[in-house]
């Protein structure tokens, strides 16, 4: 029950940043739907459980934010791969900043709460 | 994995979504998929609890792309019903009571008026029997057009309803 809470909580989280963290590994790179899914694993993120990231780079495509193009992936066959627009790059560097605010925010009413994880 | 994708393509057919795009986004779909089985990773935890509806997850994909409507959210759906039947309740009563209240209309105001004349102050006192009347007949019309919309929802909502899947 405790872990399905945790579970929400940090789905719910997640989901007003996912579209910035895709965002964020597009603007390292290029990248098709399952690698930007490999990049966000390997800094800890194991997104999805609510859906999926198609649903999201669709709605960045329709607003603007990403351009694609098709090109081979190594010996496999051709992919699309995204990779944020001017309009893109200017969302991320705003929503990175509302995020910031909103972190520091958070902080400050959480630090002094003292956990005590139960042995 | 193939009937993933394939009951995607099925979906997408149904929601009228173009081949090319429907074949794009199948494609997309199909070499992710086997990229992540090559690598271990299965398809729930790379597509989450969307593998297991892959309607809904070909639909929001669809709606996001903004090539399909978006499909109203279950919360909305399930409100709707609940605030069209109030409204259509409020608007019968509204007809009912307003016709019981001309059909058995009794004075409401009595207006006494006076006037001078020439000859001399005159007063007369006039009962308008009717003097409630005129807001009778505004709130039976207003009744009667919200009841006349609210068939108009009935009938639109009826016909917007998505057809049931097959079993």
């Amino acid at each position: 029950m405790q872990c399905m809470v945790s579970e929400s909580r940090r789905s719910q989280l997640l989901r007003g940043v996912l579209d910035l963290c895709l965002l964020a590994v597009m603007d390292e790179g290029p990248a098709y739907g399952y690698e930007m899914t490999k990049r966000l694993r390997e800094r800890g993120l194991s997104i999805v459980g609510e859906g999926s990231i198609y649903p999201l780079l669709g709605r960045l495509e329709r607003d603007g934010l990403v351009e694609t193009y098709r090109a081979a992936s190594n010996g496999g066959p051709p992919r699309k791969y995204y990779r944020p627009s001017s309009a893109g790059r200017l969302a991320l560097a705003l929503g990175v900043s509302e995020w910031r605010a909103a972190r520091d925010a958070v902080d400050a009413v959480l630090a002094p709460v003292k956990v005590e994880v139960a042995s | 994995m193939s009937d993933f994708v394939e009951q995607c393509r099925g979906e997408w057919k149904r929601l009228g979504v173009p081949d090319p795009l429907a074949e794009e986004m199948a494609a997309d779909l199909a070499s992710d998929l086997s990229e992540a089985e090559a690598e271990g990773v299965s398809a729930e935890e790379f597509l989450g609890s969307s593998v297991f509806d892959p309607s809904s997850f070909a639909a929001s994909w669809a709606a996001a792309r903004g090539i399909v409507p978006v499909p109203p959210s279950r919360g909305n759906a399930r409100r709707r019903p609940f605030v069209l039947v109030a409204f259509t309740a409020l608007a019968a009563i509204t007809v009912i009571v307003s016709a019981l209240l001309l059909a058995t209309g009794e004075p409401k105001l009595s207006l006494a008026t006076s006037r001078t004349t020439p000859a001399g102050p005159t007063r007369s006192v006039v009962h308008s029997v009717s003097a409630a009347a005129p807001v009778e007949w505004i709130l039976l019309l207003l009744a009667v057009v919200a009841l006349g919309f609210a068939a108009w929802l009935w009938a639109s909502s009826s016909r917007s309803r998505p057809p049931t899947a097959p079993a």
